[in-house]
């Protein structure tokens, strides 16, 4: 089977994906429904929170931090993939990665944005959020460079605003075919504005590309780095589970994973709702697959060697509470995580499964589920066992409040990705063109093949 | 263009302005335009605000009996801050957490704030003129005999004006009423030193023993004894002084012991005379009582084994001089007059009189001197209450109806007086009983003299001055009622005093020259009085006198354990709470208990073996009954008790009283038992038997330890070493 | 605001840790605790909240946690098996530990908490934006977050109640972090005076709260500087350096006879308030 069908012709591109524009399946609807209902409800909490206080949260001392930062490591996290796909991949030349990294690129940008989301709702005084920005003041106060946080601030808007340009870059090309498909109406004047005047020519595509490499190269260290950054928000602290030095490969390779596994979720989704089965198809899943399966056991292998280092540690403090995760109340979910992240991933090995969509669907779920427990259990109880017994915490819940906000979370990005996918190109035309003239190369070095350059234009 | 009110302050609220909104709202009347407030003019301030800038002034803490002296910050008018009176021997500067809370009581948002009259169900406010007129009336034609009068502890020139109105009345019934007193133990004192309450030096001793004085928590005066204890374990000739505790339910005392033994309950006289024995150094009559308290006999009855015992009778032939309290754990049973006398006997054994027990001082004054309260007392107003022997009952800043066993049903007895007038704070359980509810001034408004029961190094009266203006325009001073009622009767005698405040300065300026004024005029005396918050005086002298009289000590052996009731209640008294009259002040309910950290709530102490046999975790809420009654509440394992008893805390479990106080926890009084101590006739407090019955609900206790129960788990937090690691010399 | 300006605060922010060269000058204000007077009575947490505005939260809040006592007085027992805690129990005073190297300084994203000179470890309650990473990098849990706006709360500070409330210290409204200050209020009060009178401040011109109330002088507090203070007097007898992560005494073999010690000193935070160990008789 090969990953896209060689005769599938440029105009049928065009038309197939222009329709993901008009009308896609009635299940878009119910998705969209639901995304406007769980994000209605996450702003109902929130604005309950924010006229109350954050003990609405049912956070307390010591337990200061809960699922808001747990749920922001596991968007940040999710942000992660897009990148591996649009840019790593682009960088090395994998040219399967060319109907899904758009899709997966908008999902990174809209897990970043969410992810921003969980830093204010996160904040006790939110209205007065700014004073973690480096602005002119006439007091001459900063920041406190010092903290993780800051550099966590500053790490996400930087690859937020770098994954918002590459996102817009890389689409210039089919934002042009849009405009020029689409019947007049606002969207028309639209891709028109977003289009850029872009007409194909020589000139024009020569910057291009070197743009969106340049781009590409750029965000890749800085995906890296994110997530080693919030890595660092634990890392550079002094706590119990928190203060370990394998922290960033760890998250990094955790945000991969969880990536990885939301683009299988999502990759599932788009292709049944907008019917992309032609493009988005079962060998591209399933290489997909075998990346995951992949990083999955990377991030297994990262987590003995957390597990092992501490316990061989001395650090008796950091072993407690290694054993307390394993026996005491968190127990079920600290196995939980172990299951989903380490366990069923072991699905992705057998090879009948690797394009059994309701199997990959529900295990893709699974892993996120595991991924989002692994971000509880950074955050959660090194609070509840840290260096002092006295305050060690019983009352840990979070209230519903604070899972509202949570799903809202969900909701919210749903919302915004269903809303992109709709409103622009979520396959990329020209390069899935590009791919099939790839493909066909050899088929007119064979002398079989039409003549036909890209030169030429993609109209 | 802006047409109304109401229009800008919408405009204002749609900017975000929605505190300015506020402020401007003033724009119309204001509550000063109005004529419900006034304005302070700091221009031509009173001398005594100063704007930003506190002023202090000394006065006497009221919280309890101990009488320790306070310096209140004043600023702009309000008192903020309580401090110890660094010049009060008996608190040197100090103050405990109750008498902190006490600004709390002062600006109690629950207060009562006027004159309230029943009708029906509800009380109506009437005029300070109008109860007084009611009284009057009331008072016609009723015998002196028929009239009543209740009140807590009292001292100084309120008691003599009390004094004065009921000789008026020609009434003899005063009842002083405490429901937390150490009421045996000063008839044991009695018995063995010639005095109610020594003067106990802590300080001077190398060893003591307590059974069951919490004295640095609850009994007589905590932060006097508190500063003793410091210097007693920094150590006389730098040797730390050694506390052994004997109780069965541990005190914030036997929590600081270095040794801390569970004695069975009731067995504290045995195990004192077990200890004599042990010594070894008695003779005669005391040699021949001690006889066959062997320590195999003792260990048994008591519970301690047969070593410590040994060590503890080493230690004291050692270390001289020692001292050996008798505290409230002592005294609660039918026979803690025996307790107590065999504890006492045990310094006459060890020669402490004289050493560590000294003469008490007094004040010269003896109408002045405290009136001292009981629980026996409330026991014969409760009979003669029941016989429908008054007709008139007046209530003074007390709550019996709260504190008095179930069983006495005080409420109904009260009820059989045709007139009840209570003096009180809060519409707390008692005062919802009465006919008239009269509202008193706190004591941070109200003048005063009060002389303690306990005074430390020297004779003293303490000042009580008003520290702000009064809260609320209707509250007025018991001094001021007194007067005002006395002048209904002898209108003659005491028109030259206008005010509570003249009767007691033509009083104190009447003894200028005994109280040490003599060289000053009045003006000056007056001011320095004042300024001084205490009248320091030569004390009158007092003697011991030191018989060891063995006569009347009968111990009884330990009690059986009853098949129905099996286990014993403690109704506990806590350093936060005492009697349940302070559980309306927040800082007091939020301020964790000492030994089981529990907050807001009444809780059973269970021994945790006894707890596995009975089968009950940590938030089980049980049922606790006794012959009397039944209460709920939750458990708390606790191995400080003895696992034959169990412990609920007093002072919770208010049905009225306020916000702070109302609803939270239980009350143990309404299911004691009533038992009284054999020849004093005081309330038997440790003499109720309850079984123990699971209701199958669960809570999680809230407490401000945590889950592991105060576990260390191997940190280096709390770190403790014994006397023979340390080279306590090195020290400053 | 400039990038000369950004690095020459950060030197002075940044300098006052214990083993840099500069040394305290004229105040390092400390404390000491002798765990062997300390009674557990609570005085001390009380006479905190009459003194620096604390808020009773109530039942509810208080079983969620969310209490603010920034003294709290802990109670361990022994953890062997006995029957009985039959040498009673170990009070423990806990409050913001003041310390050099303060772990929750170094994270907060806005500089909300910081040095001073004379060493203590201060909130800012208005730059604080309540991220709460401080308290999460504490290792002793001090660290007390306004998870309401307690001012406006039903019974918090109802009418008349509200009188009491200290008008030196700041009423915290909801989302800061608050903690221990060494009643910074009055310390503040008393350098001033002293500075106007041409000198500095003298042992006992000084009491925080806590100290003020305790009826057994456990608490001593003062300028560990100044030879004169009993606090110097006390570390100096119990041979604990301040700028030490270990100290020499127990170094030696068998350990030492003195009862000095800080909790945690291991994780270099170098806290200003040195403990003394409860002491018990081995004689009963």
């Amino acid at each position: 089977m090969k990953d896209i069908r060689e005769d599938i012709a440029w105009a049928k591109i065009n038309q197939d994906v222009m329709k993901s524009l008009e009308n896609p399946r009635p299940l878009y609807w119910v998705i969209l429904f639901f995304a406007v209902l769980t994000f209605g409800i996450g702003i109902g909490c929130e604005v309950y929170q924010y006229q109350m206080g954050m003990g609405v949260a049912n956070l307390d001392n010591p337990h200061v931090w809960g699922l808001y930062i747990a749920t922001f490591i596991f968007w940040i996290g999710m942000s992660h993939s897009g990148t591996l796909l649009s840019a790593i991949l682009h960088l090395m030349h994998a040219d399967w990665r060319k109907p899904i990294y758009r899709f997966a690129e908008a999902m990174t940008t809209f897990s970043l944005m969410t992810a921003g989301l969980f830093v204010m709702v996160h904040l006790g005084r939110l209205w007065q959020f700014y004073y973690a920005v480096p602005y002119p003041n006439e007091r001459w106060v900063w920041p406190n460079f010092q903290s993780p946080l800051l550099w966590d601030a500053m790490a996400i808007f930087t690859y937020l605003s770098s994954s918002v340009l590459f996102l817009f870059v890389g689409m210039i090309p089919d934002l042009a075919i849009a405009r020029d498909n689409m019947h007049s109406g606002w969207r028309k004047k639209l891709y028109t504005l977003l289009a850029l005047g872009w007409e194909g020519t020589d000139r024009q595509w020569r910057n291009f590309r070197v743009t969106y490499l340049t781009i590409a190269c750029f965000l890749i260290p800085l995906a890296v780095s994110v997530h080693s950054i919030v890595a660092s928000d634990f890392g550079m602290s002094q706590q119990p589970g928190w203060h370990v030095t394998s922290f960033p490969p760890y998250f990094v390779a955790g945000a991969l994973y969880s990536g990885c596994a939301a683009i299988i979720t999502l990759f599932i989704i788009l292709r049944y709702v907008f019917k992309f089965e032609d493009y988005m198809t079962l060998p591209i899943l399933k290489k997909i697959v075998r990346l995951t399966f992949a990083i999955a056991m990377v991030w297994t292998y990262l987590n003995c060697v957390e597990f092992a280092s501490v316990w061989y540690s001395h650090d008796a403090v950091s072993k407690d509470l290694l054993i307390q995760k394993m026996t005491g109340p968190y127990a079920p979910f600290w196995w939980a995580m172990i299951f989903c992240g380490s366990i069923v991933p072991l699905v992705f090995a057998i090879k009948r499964f690797q394009t059994n969509i309701p199997v990959l669907f529900a295990t893709s779920l699974l892993l996120n589920l595991g991924m989002w427990l692994e971000r509880w259990m950074i955050v959660s109880p090194t609070f509840s066992h840290g260096y002092y017994p006295w305050t060690w915490d019983h009352d840990q819940w979070p209230s519903m409040i604070q899972w509202g906000i949570v799903f809202g979370s969900f909701g919210w990005f749903t919302l915004l990705f269903m809303v992109f996918c709709k409103m622009f190109p979520s396959v990329s035309m020209y390069e899935v063109k590009e791919m099939v003239y790839h493909r066909t190369l050899h088929l007119k070095n064979n002398g079989t093949a039409v003549e036909q350059t890209v030169e030429q234009g993609v109209h | 263009m802006i047409d109304s009110e109401f229009d800008r302050r919408d405009f204002l609220k749609v900017l975000g302005w929605g505190g300015a909104a506020v402020a401007l709202s003033g724009c119309g009347n204001t509550s000063i335009e109005d004529g419900k407030e006034t304005v302070v003019s700091y221009v031509q301030a009173k001398d005594y605000v100063i704007p930003g800038v506190a002023v202090y002034f000394n006065s006497t803490c009221a919280q309890c009996d101990a009488g320790c002296s306070i310096t209140g910050k004043i600023r702009e008018g309000r008192v903020l801050k309580l401090e110890g009176n660094p010049e009060s021997p008996i608190n040197r500067g100090k103050l405990c957490g109750l008498g902190q809370a006490s600004v709390q009581h002062h600006y109690n948002p629950d207060r009562v704030r006027e004159p309230l009259l029943r009708k029906g169900d509800k009380g109506e406010t009437i005029s300070w003129e109008k109860a007084y007129g009611l009284i009057n009336e009331k008072l016609a034609g009723v015998k002196g005999d028929e009239i009543a009068f209740l009140t807590g502890e009292m001292s100084g020139h309120q008691k003599v004006l009390l004094g004065n109105y009921m000789d008026s009345l020609g009434s003899g019934n005063h009842f002083v009423y405490e429901a937390v007193a150490p009421a045996v133990v000063r008839a044991a004192n009695l018995k063995a030193y010639g005095v109610e309450m020594p003067r106990y030096r802590i300080d001077k001793a190398k060893v003591m023993l307590s059974f069951g004085a919490d004295f640095l928590g609850t009994w007589v005066s905590p932060v006097h004894f508190a500063q003793q204890y410091a210097a007693f374990r920094k150590g006389v000739d730098g040797q730390r002084g050694v506390l052994i505790q004997a109780e069965s339910k541990m005190t914030l005392t036997g929590a600081n012991a270095d040794r801390w033994l569970a004695v069975r309950p009731g067995t504290e006289g045995i195990l004192a005379l077990g200890i004599i024995n042990a010594l070894g150094i008695a003779t005669g009559d005391v040699a021949e009582l001690v006889k066959d308290y062997d320590k195999a006999r003792v260990s048994r009855d008591t519970g301690v084994e047969p070593s410590h015992i040994d060590k503890i009778a080493a230690i004291l032939r050692l270390r001289s001089p020692s001292l050996v309290l008798a505290g409230s754990a002592a005294e609660g049973y039918v026979h803690g007059m025996q307790n107590a006398e065999a504890i006492n006997l045990l310094n006459h054994v060890l020669g402490n009189v004289g050493k560590t027990i000294e003469a008490p001082v007094s004040v010269p004054f003896p109408q002045l001197a405290p009136s001292k309260g009981s629980t026996a007392s409330l026991k014969k107003l409760n009979d003669d209450l029941a016989s429908g022997k008054y007709k008139v009952l007046f209530s003074i800043a007390t709550n019996p109806v709260f504190t008095a066993p179930a069983s006495y049903k005080f409420g109904d007895n009260m009820a059989k007086a045709g007139f009840k007038v209570a003096f009180a704070h809060y519409l707390d359980e008692t005062a919802l009983q009465a006919d008239l509810v009269l509202p008193l001034d706190s004591e941070m408004e109200d003048w005063g003299t009060h002389v303690p029961e306990y005074l430390a190094d020297a004779a003293q009266i303490n000042i009580q001055q008003p520290l702000m203006e009064r809260l609320h325009a209707n509250t007025r001073g018991m001094g001021d009622i007194l007067l005002a009622l006395v002048k209904q009767r002898k209108p003659e005698e005491y028109k030259a005093f206008d005010d509570y405040y003249g009767f007691l300065r033509f009083a104190m300026l009447q003894n200028k020259n005994a109280l040490g004024g003599a060289e000053k005029d009045d003006d000056n005396f007056w001011n320095d009085t004042l300024s001084n918050g205490i009248v320091k005086l030569s004390p009158a002298s007092g003697a011991l006198s030191a018989k060891a009289d063995v006569g009347g000590i009968k111990l009884p052996a330990p009690k059986e354990a009853d098949k129905q009731y099996p286990l014993r209640l403690i109704a506990s008294v806590t350093s936060n709470l005492r009697d349940g009259r302070h559980t309306n002040q927040p800082w007091i309910q939020e301020s964790p208990d000492p030994l089981t950290t529990i907050v807001w709530d009444s809780w059973v102490e269970i021994h945790p073996k006894k707890a596995a046999e009975l089968g009950v975790v940590e938030g089980d809420i049980v049922k606790v009954t006794s012959r009397t009654g039944s209460i709920s509440a939750q458990v708390y394992l606790f191995p400080g008790i003895h696992p034959e008893a169990v412990s609920i805390p007093i002072g919770r479990g208010h049905e009225a009283m306020g916000r702070y106080a109302k609803g939270y926890g239980v009350n143990p009084f309404s299911i004691m038992d009533a038992v009284f101590e054999r020849e004093t006739g005081e309330l038997a407090m440790h003499e109720t038997n309850v079984n123990i019955a699971k209701t199958g609900q669960r809570v999680i206790v809230v407490k401000d330890e945590g889950p592991v129960g105060g576990k260390q788990m191997g940190r280096r937090v709390a770190v403790s070493r014994s006397t023979d690691q340390v080279d306590l010399s090195k020290e400053v | 605001m400039s990038v000369t300006n950004l690095l020459d605060n950060w030197a002075a922010v940044r300098h006052f840790h214990p083993i840099d060269d500069k040394p305290h000058d004229p105040y390092k204000w400390a404390m000491a605790i002798d765990l062997d007077a300390c009674i557990g009575c609570n005085a001390c947490a009380v006479a905190c909240y009459a003194e620096n505005n604390l808020p009773v939260v109530g039942r509810e809040k208080f079983q969620h946690g969310q209490v603010m006592h920034w003294m709290r007085i802990e109670r361990y027992w022994n953890e062997d098996d006995r029957e009985f805690p039959d040498q009673g129990a170990e009070f423990m005073p806990m409050m913001c530990q003041q310390c050099e190297a303060a772990p929750c300084e170094t994270v907060c994203p806005v500089g909300a908490t910081n040095h001073t000179q004379d060493g203590l470890n201060s909130q800012i309650y208005n730059r604080c934006i309540g991220s709460r990473y401080c308290s999460a990098n504490c290792p002793y849990k001090v660290r007390y977050f306004n998870w309401y706006d307690y001012p406006t709360t039903d019974n918090v500070w109802p009418a008349e109640m509200n009188y009491q409330l200290n008008p030196d210290v700041t009423v915290r409204g909801k989302g800061v972090m608050e903690k221990c200050t060494f009643c910074v209020q009055r310390l503040r009060a008393a350098e001033v005076t002293a500075k106007g009178e041409g000198r500095i401040v003298r042992e006992g011109e000084v009491q925080t709260a806590c100290q003020q109330s305790c009826p057994t002088n456990a608490i001593s507090f003062g300028n560990l500087v100044d030879p004169e203070s009993r606090v110097h007097k006390q570390w100096k007898a119990q041979q604990v350096d301040l700028a030490k992560d270990e100290q020499e005494k127990d170094k030696q073999e068998g350990g030492s006879d003195l009862r000095g010690y800080r909790i945690f000193e291991d994780l270099r935070a170098y806290p200003s308030v040195m403990y003394l160990e409860r002491v018990r008789e081995s004689a009963v």
